[in-house]
């Protein structure tokens, strides 16, 4: 095969922490046969040097922050046959989406002595508000292995195969015992994709959604258990449902459910 | 006329940044500014938090160095509870926090900065980068690869995941090491060391043929901050404070971290969302009043402020690296940051493999419980890149009620201004301005050596318009340029 019949891969970065485009260069042993089926034509992390478009596929990181994000996400779409998000700040708006729930001028001037100067939208979006995605790829970070299949899946033509279902499918297969109903320790598992491996239940810890919203969740049912069952409260609920996907549409309409101003 | 010159972005650094030149009537360069473009609010929005979340929310801000953030911000919350952490759980962190140095350097040296030393400055831009390191040395190439595997793996080992893991905790860590663990990382660490000897060898004969390099990227005086023992020895995770400057003369030498308000300042420009930190105490009144203050962080800066490094290997390359400066004074050149980070890479390894072997580490007491003891904690440790402050205020329910981050490039931020400035000047005066590819990557490699992690720094803040103005002497704004 020579170079120039390859698929050209594009790594994009929007506002994130660089994890996930990391958890490329994660996959140590695979990079380097990676290098090998694909020409990775742009990525700024590991290169200066940018091929021109088009891109057979272009791997989105980060949330939509500023009116240059968004002109830029929609070149990339341009440029891009098959686009993937990877991640949950594009793919739900990140961590930093929690501006959304608040006035975002109050947090710039809370940390810049001239608020002037700062140029921000006032919300953190998902990629897909701004442009048709193919594919979304979860997690807060995501995981190398469903990257690889992600990346496998484009090489061949075929779908992806992500599991939809809850983490609570992946405490059963591990064997892990319930903590939620053994412990009673609070878990999103019940409504949260499964992805990580059940990691934190692994450790006696429940779920915090970093994977976001599994397909067809019930938020509602599961706020009701923490707060009879567990006693939590409104306060806390609110927390829970506002972590690194707060603004997936599922956990943000359950958060602002229990938000009593 | 005066124009302005625009590189953006800048690659393989961590974030988004672009430099800005200026230059005067004669083509000289006049100043030259490194811009950080990104915002996204931590201190804001962790407010009203629980600090209990705080270790897996702040791990978000950078996806390079989670580690340590969860590790300054369990340390914050052991300061809320007021608890003294079981000593294997304190043991326990300290190897995370090697086994990332290991994996943060690594990809510093090899992935983003061999590229330049070993396909050289000049050359072609398309391959000069880790895949064409991988097609033009690819021995070095999956050593070096292998090298980050051996830090990502002995972090999956301990916390589950290499980015983003949840392992500790205020009060200690959540689960003890099993023996199974214990002996997967004693199996990797020869390889580990090999590489290290390799990564030694090949920057010493690199080094040789940049010394024009090693004159001009970023060598002034300036003052260097870090952590110590108490014996003064090289520390990553707890210690003292201790503040040198460029002749060797200790300022701080011994400061709970706990203190460091008092001694350090932020400053802010309009042209960049980083902070400029300084050192108070050589602060003056006027404009530019905290230049003076300009200190550097990360593993320059701790070598220079340690009397010795505690491991025989690292302490015979910190010998060496001493010989790099006059007797007695700092090492002022930021080239030898690479020398440094594999110097510190070394003696990671050596603390590892000390650890490993430490009777007490399989012990399973690894956590401390209580509820809110104090309503304000300080949590410092070194990330690679250097000191790492976090600071909380809580309500009794443990509720942030305010937080202050510090992040090591953002103190690095003065330094990298006048490291840009530095190479400009050399490598663009009398040419009348011109750029070539190779000045241009000179540029970056110099804000590399600083291996700055913008995701970090600017936590506290979306992004800068991306034009640029040219200012002449009398205020006036006389052109606007910017490069693709």
């Amino acid at each position: 095969m020579t170079a120039k019949s390859k698929p050209k891969l594009a790594v994009w970065k929007f506002a994130s922490c660089d994890g996930c485009q990391l958890s490329l260069l994660d996959c140590e042993d695979e990079l380097l046969a990676v290098t090998g089926e694909v020409e990775i034509a742009y990525f700024l992390e590991a290169s200066r040097a940018t091929v021109r478009g088009p891109f057979d596929l272009s791997l989105v990181e980060g949330s939509i922050t500023t009116a240059e994000d968004a002109e830029r996400i929609r070149a990339v779409r341009r440029v891009s046959k098959t686009l993937i998000t990877i991640g949950a700040c594009a793919t739900a708006g990140g961590i930093q989406a929690l501006r959304n729930f608040v006035d975002v001028d109050e947090y710039i001037a809370a940390v810049y002595a001239h608020p002037e100067y700062v140029n921000t939208l006032a919300t953190s979006t998902p990629v897909s508000e701004h442009v048709y995605v193919d594919f979304q790829l979860r997690g807060c970070p995501i995981n190398k292995w469903q990257l690889i299949e992600v990346v496998c899946a484009f090489l061949n033509g075929r779908k992806p195969v992500i599991p939809t279902y809850s983490v609570c499918m992946e405490c059963k297969r591990r064997g892990i015992t319930c903590v939620m109903v053994a412990h009673g320790t609070p878990c999103l598992g019940p409504v949260t994709q499964a992805g990580c491996g059940a990691l934190c239940p692994s450790y006696n810890r429940g779920c915090y959604g970093c994977f976001g919203p599994m397909d067809t969740p019930n938020p509602a049912a599961l706020s009701q258990w923490w707060s009879n069952g567990l006693g939590v409260s409104e306060a806390d609920l609110v927390r829970a449902w506002r972590g690194f996907n707060a603004y997936a549409e599922p956990f943000r309409k359950e958060s602002e459910a229990h938000e009593h101003i | 006329m005066t124009r302005t010159i625009t590189i953006d972005p800048v690659t393989r650094i961590e974030g988004h940044a672009k430099i800005t030149l200026m230059l005067d009537d004669s083509g000289q360069v006049e100043d030259a500014r490194f811009h950080v473009t990104e915002f996204r609010g931590f201190e804001k929005f962790c407010e009203g938090r629980n600090f209990w979340e705080m270790p897996g929310i702040t791990a978000r801000i950078c996806g390079i160095c989670p580690i340590s953030h969860l590790l300054a911000s369990a340390k914050t919350g052991d300061a809320i509870l007021g608890v003294r952490i079981p000593p294997t759980a304190a043991k326990l962190r300290r190897m995370l926090n090697w086994a990332q140095i290991v994996q943060s350097h690594a990809l510093s040296f090899f992935h983003l900065s061999s590229p330049d030393l070993l396909l050289g400055m000049d050359s072609d831009p398309a391959l000069r980068n880790v895949v064409g390191l991988i097609q033009k040395h690819p021995d070095i190439a999956r050593k070096g690869i292998r090298l980050r595997k051996f830090g990502q793996d002995t972090i999956r080992i301990l916390g589950g995941r290499s980015v983003h893991p949840a392992w500790t905790v205020p009060g200690g860590v959540r689960e003890p090491l099993s023996a199974e663990n214990r002996d997967l990382i004693k199996e990797m660490l020869p390889e580990a060391f090999d590489t290290i000897d390799l990564a030694l060898t090949l920057l010493k004969d690199a080094s040789a043929g940049y010394e024009d390099e090693a004159a001009h990227y970023g060598n002034f005086p300036s003052l260097y901050m870090g952590l110590v023992t108490p014996e003064g020895g090289l520390e990553h995770y707890d210690g003292l404070l201790r503040v040198v400057d460029s002749g060797g003369k200790i300022l701080e030498s011994g400061l709970d971290p706990a203190r460091y308000r008092e001694i350090i300042g932020e400053a802010v420009e309009p042209w960049t969302y980083l902070k400029f930190p300084y050192y108070k105490p050589y602060a003056y009144s006027g404009p530019s009043y905290y230049k003076m203050g300009m200190y550097r962080v990360g593993p320059l800066a701790r070598l220079n402020v340690c009397e010795f490094a505690g491991t025989p290997k690292a302490d015979e390359e910190l010998r060496a690296f001493r010989q790099l400066a006059p007797q007695g004074r700092a090492v002022n050149t930021a080239f030898h940051y690479h020398y440094a980070r594999l110097i510190e890479i070394l003696f990671a390894l050596e603390k590892i493999a000390e650890t490993v072997e430490d009777p007490h580490i399989l012990d399973e007491r690894v956590r401390s419980r209580a509820d809110v003891n104090q309503l304000v904690g300080v949590g410092v440790s070194e990330a690679p890149r250097g000191t790492l402050f976090h600071e909380y205020h809580v309500n009794e329910e443990g509720v942030l009620q305010k937080v202050n981050l510090i992040i090591a490039t953002g103190q690095n931020n003065l330094a990298m201004n006048r490291t840009v400035q530095q190479i400009a000047r050399h490598h663009i005066n009398g040419n009348g301005g011109k750029l070539t590819e190779g000045v241009l990557n000179r540029m970056e490699h110099g804000i590399r050596l600083y291996d700055p992690c913008l995701s970090c720094s600017t936590h506290a803040a979306g992004k800068m318009p991306m034009h640029v103005e040219v200012v002449a002497a009398d205020g006036e704004v006389v052109d606007e340029i910017i490069r693709d």
